[in-house]
């Protein structure tokens, strides 16, 4: 194992081990809560960049697959009756993968058209899975929404089991991240990244490449949406498929360090508190809205890859400032 | 049939002011390779130019097009000065979404301090008469409506083919490596390109005040529909711009009234996908390379 | 279905011994408290329910002042903790939940929108805290069975139609409508009322011919009013928010289309927009329905509306029902505490489920789920104004019928 791998895996253990033993440690619920929402953008945000962020192709969609999840989760209660306790936990596997399964047929299309199409594509199929979620009214009970069995947990750790969820689907994300990038996959992926019409001159397979890619980033995507379902205990079709959402997890991703192992977890982890503690600050003001978009604007103009790449490419230059500094004044003493 | 053909009639209406839109955001594409996202907010927040310019001081909405498309055309060029093209590098096109998008939402917000989120609608006096033509009821607003759009894109399209402007602007969509030898200021012909696109939304926004209720957040129904008329007709295709709003305008209308409402929307999506899958360029686009 | 049910209960059986808990915890704190009673409220003040969240807010605010203006409750100032939402759920339901366990609030009131209203409601009911709410009546609340909740209008949303059917079979048999068309909007809050009124309708004998569900984005409602004129139909009944009910009101104007009979659930309800929208030569003969008016004689109504004037300014035109409703919530709680003596939730929400509770929204009584028993108004467009018509005993104004044509 070289030492990046174990350094790797130590970083990664090290994230678990504090992640899990946050809520036994932490008996406030609202900070619990505020936890669940961190995990829950930091893992679609890992998700996110699993697809766009390593093969460049930026999907707008990942709120219809992040609703589908939920509907799906919450259909499965009504009709097959999952239980209210952990059970609907377990349930989620078949969620992901089922909706995962189901997103490859549009993923083909959308992938044979130019980068700015599959973007805007994407972009439709938000409104097209909200306007089934308004329209299947047998299904989804259109715009009254559907109502899941309120959870069974107790009181003094409610939240709990919502966090300890989302955080292994976090984990998941990271641990797929982390092989795809180790593998001949994350190669072909970088490779079209960077040109694609090259990769496949190459002989890379290019579109079996870029469909597991979408297959793993929706599967985990949809199981997010799934905990959020059973977590609210109600969905209607706009929070459902809210475009707010995914904008969210996009600028952490882009906040964090876009094809970063880490950084839609950082900028995850820093946003989502930062924004709970504006909306309790200045709770009552209405630029909620406006200020969101400043946010998001400044970090595309100034930061634009990020808060990692910026530290990494910070460090390299403080060090090389340093080397020359150390050099010039060699050199003034050889002069002396 | 009657039904179908006052369906058709009112499809094609609405499609010509959704032309109007559209053309801004596939010019803009086809000079600069971005997708304004915020082209949606942008008609929304001209239907409120209009909308105050009407309630406050009794201009006619119509009237109001001369007043409103100069000044977003200085937003819009204020717009690409300070945010679209300080974007550098190889993924410029995929920021500049965001970006935009940042925008939009920016705009929104605003509009909602502002102008608060109930739905407003402009209400000139001949809003409600209609004509009867050969048992067809016509609207007036719709009519003008048309009749607006048409001919502010026949002056678009007038300007890019009969001028030094248009002429710089087609040869920079053709091969901007090239215009830019051949002396175009490629910078500029962007910017006052940006502006345009941008005064067309204006342009349509003080249509769409007329002929639709609007909030702040009708935006994001209009950039879908917009994303979906100019990817449909192919990326940076006028014609194909038009071609598709006029077709969605008309399958919507038609799924409206023969099988339900809930679904006209819907029904033009699948249109989108189901055409993408035969002619991933669009109906005018060029087959390009992936970016 | 049966199997959700009883899980729904063991749920709500598990909560409600938990909610024993948590509310002597609570009580005890209360009763040591000497500082201000804190009231935790999450409202939208952003996003697209943010109108009637200051509303609302504006509502609460009048309460709170007058209240302290009036020694507080129990003699402790109130005081309000109100936290945007920005008419997200997730976010009502964590600002809820931060209410109660973070800054220890004695009591919740509710937010707007049932949307909201049903995620923050099982939240308050975890905590065992009285979910006093004035906007949350549509039925996704009430079906979670919660002991808790109690929602401070008249009647439960999807019923506020009911009140223009019983007028219509209050009429005599030759003026009652023997057709009707069903245009209505997909909404919570909209198409399930009208679907209420068509099933009444239809077994009194009145035919539909036609009914059709419109998606909130459609902006063009000539088509679907076209499809409605040509099916000629006596009565129109669509279940509308504003936006889509001024632009059926415009399409009918427009392709001179003027039935014996339309009601709008939402719309024509407010006075001050209405006529500017459609017209104000347009509005007579049209029905709407609503759960209060500035008007109206209910406990405390006179005081409420000179008191929102001389805060607010305006009309009286030109007040929010939902400050109303938000109001009355206050009125509630106030009247509540005061024959307790205690600000305990567990006892609130006992006392509640008994008797009935005057307010601004009329005389409430809640059965054991929260859904109020009561009836909502009927109102009319006559000769310009806005009257209520039906139940008699709270018309001001004898109703118009058959409806005018436009412009009359």
């Amino acid at each position: 194992m070289s030492r990046a791998t174990a350094a790797g895996l130590l970083r990664g253990g090290a994230f678990a081990a504090i992640g899990i033993a946050f809520p036994f440690v932490v008996h406030a619920a609202w900070i619990v809560n505020i936890g669940v929402l961190a995990l829950m953008y930091a893992a679609l945000a890992t998700a996110w960049n699993l697809f766009s962020g390593y093969t460049g192709y930026i999907s707008l969609g990942q709120a219809a697959f992040f609703g589908l999840g939920a509907y799906t989760l919450a259909i499965a209660f009504e009709h097959f009756g999952v239980g209210s306790g952990y059970k609907p936990f377990w349930a989620l596997p078949l969620v992901g993968a089922g909706v995962a399964l189901a997103s490859l047929p549009i993923a083909w299309i959308a992938l044979r058209t130019r980068h700015m199409t599959f973007a805007i594509v994407t972009l439709t199929l938000l409104f097209v899975v909200q306007q089934l979620a308004f329209n299947l009214r047998s299904l989804t009970h259109g715009s009254s929404g559907l109502m899941l069995p309120t959870p069974s947990f107790g009181i003094d750790n409610y939240d709990r089991p919502f966090y300890l969820a989302m955080l292994a689907l976090l984990l998941v994300a990271l641990g797929l991240c982390w092989l795809v990038l180790r593998s001949k996959l994350g190669l072909m992926l970088l490779a079209i990244r960077e040109d694609e019409e090259k990769a496949r001159g190459l002989g890379i397979r290019v579109t079996g490449a870029k469909l597991v890619a979408w297959w793993l980033s929706i599967a985990v995507t949809a199981m997010v949406g799934g905990v959020w379902a059973y977590y609210l205990t109600f969905i209607y079709p706009e929070p459902a498929v809210d475009p707010l959402v995914m904008i969210g997890a996009v600028l952490m991703t882009f906040l964090g360090g876009r094809g970063t192992l880490w950084g839609p977890t950082i900028g995850a982890l820093v946003l989502v508190p930062a924004q709970q503690y504006l909306l309790t600050r200045w709770g009552a003001s209405q630029w909620y809205l406006v200020g969101y978009a400043a946010v998001f604007m400044i970090v595309l103009l100034v930061l634009p890859r990020g808060i990692l790449p910026s530290l990494r490419d910070g460090l390299v230059r403080l060090r090389e400032r340093r080397r020359t500094r150390r050099r010039g004044v060699m050199r003034r003493e050889a002069a002396a | 049939m009657h039904e179908v053909v006052q369906a058709l009639i009112l499809g094609l209406l609405t499609g010509g002011v959704y032309a109007l839109m559209a053309s801004g955001l596939t010019l803009v594409f086809g000079i600069m390779r971005v997708i304004n996202v915020a082209q949606g907010a942008l008609v929304i927040l001209a239907a409120y130019l209009s909308y105050t310019l009407f309630s406050h001081f009794h201009v006619d909405p119509f009237l109001s097009i001369l007043v409103v498309t100069p000044a977003m055309f200085v937003l819009g060029v204020a717009v690409q000065l300070l945010f679209v093209r300080t974007l550098r590098g190889p993924d410029a096109s995929e920021l500049s979404l965001l970006v935009t998008w940042a925008l939009a939402l920016g705009i929104e917000g605003v509009l909602s301090v502002v102008f608060k989120t109930t739905y407003r609608a402009t209400n000139p006096s001949y809003a409600d008469h209609s004509w009867d033509i050969l048992g067809y009821r016509v609207s007036v607003v719709r009519v003008l409506a048309f009749g607006a759009s048409a001919l502010l894109l026949g002056l678009l399209s007038l300007l890019l083919t009969r001028t030094r402007f248009g002429r710089s602007v087609r040869a920079t969509v053709q091969n901007p490596t090239a215009a830019t030898l051949l002396g175009v200021d490629a910078d500029r012909v962007r910017t006052l390109s940006f502006g345009l696109g941008v005064s067309m939304a204006a342009a349509a926004g003080a249509v769409y005040g007329v002929l639709y209720p609007f909030n702040p957040g009708s935006h994001y129904d209009l950039i879908s529909r917009l994303l979906s008329i100019v990817v449909l007709g192919g990326l940076g295709s006028l014609g194909g711009a038009v071609v598709a709003a006029l077709a969605m305008g008309s399958i919507e209308a038609v799924v409206a009234v023969e099988i339900s409402p809930t679904w006209a929307a819907f029904s033009f999506f699948v249109v989108l996908i189901a055409f993408l899958l035969v002619r991933p360029q669009g109906i005018f686009g060029l087959r390009e390379r992936t970016l | 279905m049966i199997r959700i049910t009883s899980a729904r209960l063991a749920a709500v059986a598990a909560g409600a011994a938990l909610a024993a808990v948590a509310a002597t915890a609570g009580g005890a704190a209360a009763h040591g408290a000497a500082g201000p009673v804190k009231i935790g409220i999450s409202l939208s003040l952003s996003g697209d329910f943010s109108d009637s969240g200051k509303a609302a807010r504006r509502g609460y605010n009048l309460w709170a002042k007058i209240v302290n203006a009036h020694g507080g409750l129990l003699g402790r100032k109130v005081q309000l903790l109100v936290r945007d939402d920005t008419s997200s759920p997730t976010q009502a339901r964590t600002n809820y939940e931060s209410f109660i366990t973070k800054d220890h609030v004695d009591l919740v009131f509710g937010p707007f929108s049932t949307l909201l209203s049903a995620p923050s409601a099982v939240i308050a009911n975890r905590y065992g805290y009285a979910f006093v709410e004035p906007a949350g009546g549509g039925p996704a609340v009430f079906q979670e069975k919660l002991h808790n909740v109690f929602f401070t209008q008249p009647a439960p949303v999807l019923q506020s139609g009911d009140v223009f059917a019983r007028f219509l079979l209050s009429l005599p048999r030759s003026q009652r409508p023997k057709t009707a068309a069903y245009p209505s909007l997909d909404d919570p809050f909209a198409s399930p009322i009208a679907d209420r009124v068509r099933g009444i309708l239809q077994r009194a004998g009145v035919k539909t011919r036609y009914k059709t569900i419109y998606p909130s984005e459609t902006t063009d409602m000539t088509p679907i009013v076209q499809k409605v004129a040509s099916k000629h139909p006596d009565a129109v009944i669509g279940g509308t928010q504003n936006g889509d009910a001024y632009a059926q009101v415009k399409a009918m104007v427009q392709l001179k289309f003027s039935p014996k009979f339309l009601f709008l659930t939402n719309g024509p309800n407010d006075p001050a927009e209405f006529p500017s929208k459609v017209g104000a030569r347009n509005v007579n003969g049209i029905f709407s329905t609503g759960d209060w008016f500035p008007q109206e004689r209910s406990p405390g109504n006179a005081a409420f509306v000179k008191a929102y004037l001389k805060t607010y300014g305006g009309s009286r035109f030109t007040i929010d029902p939902t400050s109303a409703e938000a109001y009355a919530a206050g009125q509630v709680i106030q009247t509540v505490t005061r024959k307790l003596h205690s600000l305990d939730n567990k006892k609130i929400i006992a006392k509640l489920h008994t008797g009935s509770w005057p307010t601004v929204e009329g005389v409430l009584r809640w059965n054991s789920i929260g859904e109020p028993q009561g009836s909502d108004l009927l109102v009319e467009w006559i000769h310009g104004r806005l009257y209520p018509v039906f139940p008699k005993s709270v018309a001001l104004h004898k109703p118009l019928v058959p409806k005018p044509g436009w412009g009359k």
